[in-house]
């Protein structure tokens, strides 16, 4: 057993309301630039749709992520050899089209019009050509289903050989947000040709180091969730950072502070390293989720701390993994699912899924519907959240559900539901971490992830980041 | 004037082009890219790409063979002139060809698509231009001698034994005398594109990974 402590991020999908907050504070911290444009290394998609870029879970399209074959595991994107001969030219990598043209608005026109007798309009203009353009498509065009043009065309419909009605009594959609997952098997990192992407030990934090990436491209179409980019401008690829240097102190990433339905919870895990490969070579796909729960290794037993502690992990770390609200929402109630676990990069960003209103004919009946009479089809969540197993689906769907009655029951003051899987005190603590949690609960990160003794903090104390005081050295 | 240009100028390029690349490399990596740009215009580069790059291998590869192998060894293989010249030309003619037509198709596609602009540095300009003087020059020369245009001269006894002299640093540059002017203008080229090297996108074939082959598949660093 060979621990690493890993930061990892769990979204409550029930409370996502959609607000492009996330998305939007990301922007403006890390792709505001010339060449970043069109990158959103945090975006939010309406599902059922095609998604960011477009299309981006066909991956008889892209063939990003993993497969096994012939019981060994190796990148969807190709052999070694095919790999190098794609260097002067890759079939699979996305365009600048399969994402959108970025652009501006005139607006000096509206500025220094002269008198007209029509107000003057800011026409758009593009950020690559600088010429006038038409507006095609955008980073989030089919935001509410957006007349559901595209939204027939999700390929997880497709892949389920089910077509859906647009009709207001059978429509459904959720919220998707999505940044890069930090996987435990980063299919970017083994397909990048000079070694620059690179997993980091302390954290598990999945980087670009800009001095190595020598812009070969191979990340972008081997990542399955696309979430790596190209920057026109420096030609060099670029991705989410995990907001590190506010990891590094203590403090969670941008999306997750500025987060308006508090839907994001951030926390260490302690996992096995060794575990990782043999995990992600698991024949069955359906498999990979109950596997990757065994890859994560329960931080309050002395066996695994004792094993933490050999690999150098600190105290600070141990301690804010058996506090960790990720550990107990994704493993100690399993009520969040990786985002298709069937890529077999073990993604370390993980998803409650939603509930969602019931359908029509059963409103007046019930209270709490079974998790089947839904909107929000299971076999479509299962596409998405467990790699087609409907049964994870249900499970989860029905602790969410378990939880809200014994809530509504305690209120009422009724007996409890039966059949109940956990004890009602659990049921009470899920509830107040999904529910009612303040900030402090929601997030619990340790400071000083590089593992800095206070003595060498101290050090840098009026160095203004510095290496040495002064700077001079 | 032959002292210059075939005594010092080499000298000065391959200066260049080593203290350049190592100071670029030590200074300046972040610039160092392939500067691709299938993500503006990929369908145009499907073809191309591959088409130049191959062209180009093959170019540099007749070169290595024609300058750095001394024509007594093949001599001794029992490969006569003639016989030479058939192997060569049945490489240089398709490596001519792609190359040529490659670069051909590059520059339509880099010129005639304006989002690619943004691709396209001034230094890439210069670049280009001399790249297109040295594939012309390099193309015209070979054809007009394989032709017997340019009498009996041969390269193999002239420019390869003087670059091969510049090696052991004892220029030869008597042998260059009777080197028809299509043949020094190439020459001129290259040494040119030696200059420039560092300073240019070029330097991304320094970079050709070929520690895909031995490296694990995830790499793990400390801060």
């Amino acid at each position: 057993m060979k621990i690493k402590a890993q930061v990892a991020m769990v979204m409550n999908l029930d409370k996502c309301i959609g607000c492009h907050t996330c998305s939007i504070t990301c922007k403006n911290v890390w792709t505001n630039r010339e060449g970043a444009e069109y990158m959103y290394f945090n975006n939010v998609e309406t599902k059922p749709g095609i998604g960011y870029p477009k299309d981006w879970e066909n991956q008889e399209k892209w063939q990003g992520g993993w497969q096994v074959k012939d019981g060994e595991l190796s990148l969807r994107t190709g052999s070694k050899l095919e790999r190098i001969l794609k260097l002067f030219y890759h079939p699979r990598q996305p365009e600048l089209l399969d994402y959108y043209e970025p652009w501006t608005y005139d607006y000096e026109t509206l500025i220094h019009s002269g008198r007209k007798n029509h107000q003057p309009v800011a026409r758009p203009r593009s950020l690559i050509t600088q010429k006038r353009m038409e507006i095609q498509w955008g980073p989030n065009w089919e935001d509410d289903l957006a007349g559901g043009e595209s939204a027939r065309q999700d390929y997880n419909l497709k892949h389920m050989g089910i077509d859906i009605t647009l009709e207001f009594q059978d429509i459904f959609m959720k919220y998707l947000p999505r940044n890069c997952n930090h996987c435990l098997n980063p299919a970017c990192v083994a397909a990048c040709p000079s070694g620059a992407i690179y997993k980091r030990d302390e954290d598990g934090v999945v980087l670009v180091s800009q001095d190595v990436c020598r812009g070969w491209r191979h990340c972008i179409p081997a990542c399955p969730y696309k979430k790596v980019y190209y920057n026109w401008k420096t030609n060099k690829a670029e991705k989410c950072t995990f907001c590190y240097p506010r990891l590094e102190n203590g403090l969670p990433t941008v999306c997750t502070d500025t987060c308006v339905g508090r839907i994001r919870y951030l926390g260490i895990i302690l996992y096995d390293a060794d575990a990782v490969f043999s995990t992600a070579k698991t024949a069955d796909e359906k498999n990979i989720y109950p596997n990757l729960l065994d890859v994560i290794k329960d931080p309050s037993s002395a066996e695994v701390q004792a094993a933490a502690r050999a690999e150098g992990i600190s105290e600070a770390v141990i301690k804010a993994a058996e506090i960790s609200p990720v550990y107990k929402i994704i493993k100690g109630w399993k009520l969040a699912l990786p985002l298709h676990p069937e890529y077999r990069t073990l993604p370390m960003v993980w998803y409650i899924p939603p509930l969602s209103p019931i359908i029509k004919a059963t409103e007046d009946k019930v209270y709490l519907p079974d998790s089947e009479s839904m909107r929000i089809p299971l076999e479509y969540l299962a596409t998405i959240f467990s790699a087609g197993d409907v049964g994870v689906i249900k499970k989860t769907l029905q602790r969410l559900l378990d939880m809200r009655a014994v809530m509504r029951q305690k209120e009422i003051d009724a007996a409890p539901p039966k059949n109940l899987e956990f004890e009602l005190g659990e049921y009470e603590k899920m509830y107040r971490l999904l529910g009612i949690a303040k900030y402090a609960d929601r997030i619990k990160l340790p400071a000083g992830l590089q593992g800095k003794t206070h003595e060498q903090l101290r050090e840098l104390q009026g160095s203004t980041g510095y290496a040495c005081p002064g700077g001079c050295c | 004037m032959n002292e210059i240009f075939f005594g010092a100028l080499p000298y000065v390029a391959f200066t260049v082009l080593i203290v350049g690349t190592l100071y670029r490399y030590a200074t300046n990596t972040r610039t160092w890219t392939t500067k691709s740009s299938q993500f503006l215009a990929k369908d145009s580069l499907k073809i191309a790409g591959p088409m130049f790059h191959l062209g180009l291998a093959m170019a540099f590869g007749g070169h290595v063979i024609g300058i750095l192998i001394p024509k007594f060894l093949t001599d001794s293989a029992g490969i006569d002139e003639h016989l030479y010249h058939i192997i060569a030309l049945a490489g240089g003619i398709p490596a001519g060809i792609l190359f040529f037509v490659g670069f051909f198709l590059l520059m339509q596609r880099r010129f005639g698509n304006p989002r690619m602009k943004v691709n396209t540095s001034k230094m890439d300009g210069w670049l280009y231009l001399i790249l297109f003087f040295a594939i012309a020059t390099g193309c015209l020369a070979t054809t007009l001698n394989a032709t017997g245009i340019l009498g009996d001269f041969n390269y193999r006894e002239t420019i390869s034994v003087w670059f091969r002299s510049l090696l052991i640093f004892q220029p030869d540059i008597s042998v260059m005398e009777n080197v028809p002017l299509i043949f020094k203008c190439h020459l001129l080229c290259a040494l040119a594109l030696i200059t420039i090297f560092p300073f240019t996108r070029l330097v991304h074939c320094l970079s050709f990974p070929f520690e895909i082959f031995f490296r694990n598949s995830i790499i793990y660093r400390r801060k």
